[in-house]
Parts: structure tokens; sequence; C-alpha cells
């Protein structure tokens, strides 16, 4: 940091810039959700059936559990390496407004592992045997949604911070809070399958984005503070 | 008011006062109990569509009803633990945790028993009372296992706190999303989920002094766990050695 005074604006994109460049210098923590999320969505046909009109049936609560299984790992590499390293301290000295850092990181953390799998969900409906005219609510309620997951896990992520082995407490905390997403989510594909309008549900996947992103950060700051001290 | 605030905080003044009280809470939780667990499962006349099966409702409307309690009582000693750092929210968090989640699982297990023979099923999925009361089972069981796996315990007081909170929100969005997801799958249900048909003035007079009874089988477990938490936690100060020698 220059000695200068930095707006906060200035802060939040550099703290964007940051994050971005340490998750592409780490390709691994980048890939391996990724690759995790189109293997166990390979699996289910293999599971439970070949046949594609079983297959269709399912498709979107198996994209979007899987979804849920795979930010919830990536989730892991949010706050774990500053802590570590104790850059995260840092943050929290900072003057500026814990919720803008936190949003930041959330931001890049979900433009790291959500979106990469919200761009690669039509292929895999494609795979699943979901009709075309569903792929785009699909996308759209992913594109919605994973931003959700992200803001909300990063809560329980700060909170357990500290502890050494944490990827299954961070399941037990998190998957429980993904309900009204995953069930959003998953309506607003089956009513675009039975040729019903699916903005209702996505209008409420935006109000509860709009939520979060107001007051998840707010939460995760307070979390921060309280796991480092 | 502040003066008696603080005080409400202090667990020495906690313990003495409740061992007052703890005498009379046991003896009402007794006569409501005994009132309400002979009247209801032995006396109460059989319900004119779902004959003796209506007399595990008097269980389980009690039971359940007291484990909606638990959230926002959890929300209210969070907060007071994150606003006035008072060591007494926290004791009774701490222990309204676990028993919350115990009331959610007997809440559950007595009602598949009354929907094994009502329903015909055990578990059914449209019935979005059942599968919220699964979910707040989970978040309590999430706020439990969060504070067992943080060892320094002003830690896992805040974080457990702040972890109330979020998962109080969250319960009331996960109702109001379950049923809203149920209407709309619902396709076929086996029975109307209307508890609430015509039963005579007996089975509501039964069920309201059960619902007494473990609201305070609740009040006496929870200062009966919170005095132990507070002898553990305060081992080491000079009231607790002195209690202790005394007897």
């Amino acid at each position: 940091m220059s000695e200068k005074q930095t707006t906060t604006s200035a802060a939040f994109l550099a703290t964007l810039k940051r994050d971005l460049l340490i998750a592409f210098k780490k390709k691994n923590d980048v890939v391996n959700p990724f690759m995790f999320f189109i293997i166990v969505v390979s699996l289910f046909p293999i599971g439970i059936s070949p046949e594609s009109d079983r297959l269709t049936e399912i498709a979107a609560g198996v994209i979007w559990i899987s979804v849920l299984l795979a930010s919830m790992l990536s989730m892991d590499n949010l706050y774990r390496a500053d802590f570590e390293d104790g850059s995260l301290e840092q943050l929290l000295l900072s003057p500026h407004p814990l919720f803008f850092l936190v949003l930041a990181k959330n931001i890049s953390h979900w433009l790291v592992s959500g979106l990469p799998v919200v761009l690669v969900s039509p292929l895999l409906a494609y795979m699943l045997a979901l009709p075309e005219e569903a792929y785009l609510t699909l996308v759209l309620s992913l594109l919605l949604g994973t931003p959700i997951m992200s803001l909300v896990g990063s809560i329980a992520v700060a909170l357990t911070v500290g502890l050494g082995s944490r990827g299954l407490i961070l399941a037990v905390i998190t998957l429980p809070m993904s309900v009204p997403v995953l069930i959003f989510g998953t309506l607003a594909v089956q009513s675009t399958l039975n040729s019903q309008s699916p903005l209702g549900y996505l209008s409420l996947m935006l109000v509860m984005l709009s939520v979060s992103v107001s007051l998840a950060p707010l939460a995760s700051a307070a979390a921060l503070k309280i796991s480092v001290n | 008011m502040w003066l008696w605030f603080s005080k409400l905080g202090s667990p020495k003044w906690f313990y003495e006062l409740s061992g007052k009280w703890l005498p009379w809470l046991i003896a009402a939780m007794v006569v409501f109990m005994t009132v309400g667990l002979v009247w209801g499962l032995l006396f109460l006349p059989p319900d004119y569509q779902q004959g003796f099966t209506s007399r595990i409702l008097i269980v389980h409307v009690a039971v359940a009803g007291t484990s909606l309690a638990f959230f926002p009582l959890l929300l209210v000693s969070g907060t007071i633990t994150l606003v006035w750092r008072m060591k007494l929210a926290d004791m009774v968090a701490k222990n309204a945790a676990i028993l919350g989640a115990w009331f959610s699982f007997i809440t559950l297990a007595t009602g598949s028993l009354w929907g094994s023979v009502m329903w015909g099923t055990w578990w059914e999925w449209t019935d979005s009372r059942l599968v919220s009361m699964l979910f707040q089972l989970f978040l309590l069981l999430g706020v439990i296992s969060l504070r067992s796996a943080l060892e320094d315990s002003e830690t896992a007081a805040k974080a457990c706190a702040l972890l109330s909170i979020v998962g109080c929100i969250n319960v009331v969005i996960i109702k109001y999303s379950v049923e809203w997801w149920n209407t709309l799958h619902q396709v076929s249900s086996p029975v109307s989920m209307d508890t609430q048909s015509p039963n005579g003035p007996e089975f509501w007079i039964a069920t309201l002094i059960m619902i007494v009874a473990v609201y305070l089988f609740l009040s006496v477990s929870l200062i009966l766990s919170t005095r132990n938490e507070i002898l553990e936690r305060e081992r080491r100060s000079q009231w607790v050695q002195d209690l202790v020698s005394k007897s």
C-alpha cells in the first residue's frame, strides 16, 4: 500500500484484483472444484439410469445439488490461505469498511469458482437430456443462485477459518442453509419444462441475491473479527 | 434498570435465584405433566376420525410447539452475547441448542409415529412442517458441532451466537420456501394434513395442559443444565469453591 490515502473503492478493486491474481497463480484450487462438479454430475446417470426420460426428470436437481457441493468444496479456499499467511489480519486492520473488502473477496471467489460452473452447465444439461428450452432458465437460475451460495457460505467459512480440519463442519453448517436456493432454482427449471413462466422464481432468487449481497458480507465481516483475534 | 440488567448477567446471582425457583418449577411441571399425560393418554375420548391415535397428538403438538421456541431463544441469547458479552447468555445458548435438537428430534419421532398410523407412512416429504422441522434439526446440529469444534470458549460463544442469528433468519426463509415447494409439488397427499379437524374441547384442554407441562419441562431442564454449566465454568471462583466445600 502506498502512503497516500486510498479510497474505499480503490481498496475494493485492489482486493478483487489481488484475489483474482492469486487464483490464477494457484490453478489447482480453481480447477479441482470444477472437475469435481463435472465428475459428480457424470456419476448420476451411471448410478440411477441411462434412460433419457428419467434423466430429464432429475437433471435440474442433479446439476443444482452438484453445484452446491462443488461451491462448498471451493469455499474452503476463501479465507484459509490469507489466514495462514497473516494477510487476513492486515485486511481486518485496514481503515476501509470490512464490508466492501469481504464483498470483493466474495465476488472474486464467485468469478473463479461459480461462473465457470454456470458456463459449463448447458453442456451437462445436454448430457442429462434436459430439453433445450430449459437451458436459459437453468443458466439464469444458476447465475442468480451461485452468488447467494458464495455469500452465505462465506459466513460459515469465516466462522471456521481458525480450525485445522473443517471440510465436514462447513458442509454441516452450510448445506441446510442452501435449501431455499435449491428449491427456487429447481422450481424455476421445472416450471419451464411445464411450459410456465419461470420469471416468478427467478425474481424471488433476485430478491434473495440482493438481500444476501447487502447483509451476508456484514455477517462475514463480524465472523472474521470473531475468528481472528 | 441497568443495575438489574447487569445483575441478571452474573452467573452467581442466577445460580442463587434459580435455586429458589427450581423446586416450584419442578413441582408445577410434575403436576401438569402427570395430569396431561394420564388424562391425555389414558382417558381422553377417541377422536371421531382418528380414534385413539389422536392421543399421540397431545404429546406431539406440545413438543412441536415448544421446539419452535428454540431459535427465537437462541436469537435473543446470541444477540445478548454479541452486544453485551454476557457470559450467562452463552451458557443458556449452549444448552438451548442441545435441548432444541432433542426437542426437534422428539417432534419428528412422535410425528412419524402418528403419521405411520394416520397417513400410512413414517415419512412424508409432501408435509412441509415435517421437512422444515428436519432442517431446523440440521441447523441446530450445525450450531452444536461448531461449538464442539472451536476450542477457545470465548470464540465459540461469539461464533455460535452469530451462527444462531443467521440460522434463525434462515429457518424462517426455509419454512416459507418449503411450504411453497410443497403446495406446488403436492400431487397426492394421503390425508388432510390439517390436524385441527373438529375435536372436542377436552382435546384442546389436554393439549394446553401438555403445552404448559412441556414448557415447564423445557425451563427446568434448561435451568438445570445452565446451573451445571455455571459450576463448571466458574469452578475457579471463590463462591463455587465455598459452595462445594459446604456441601
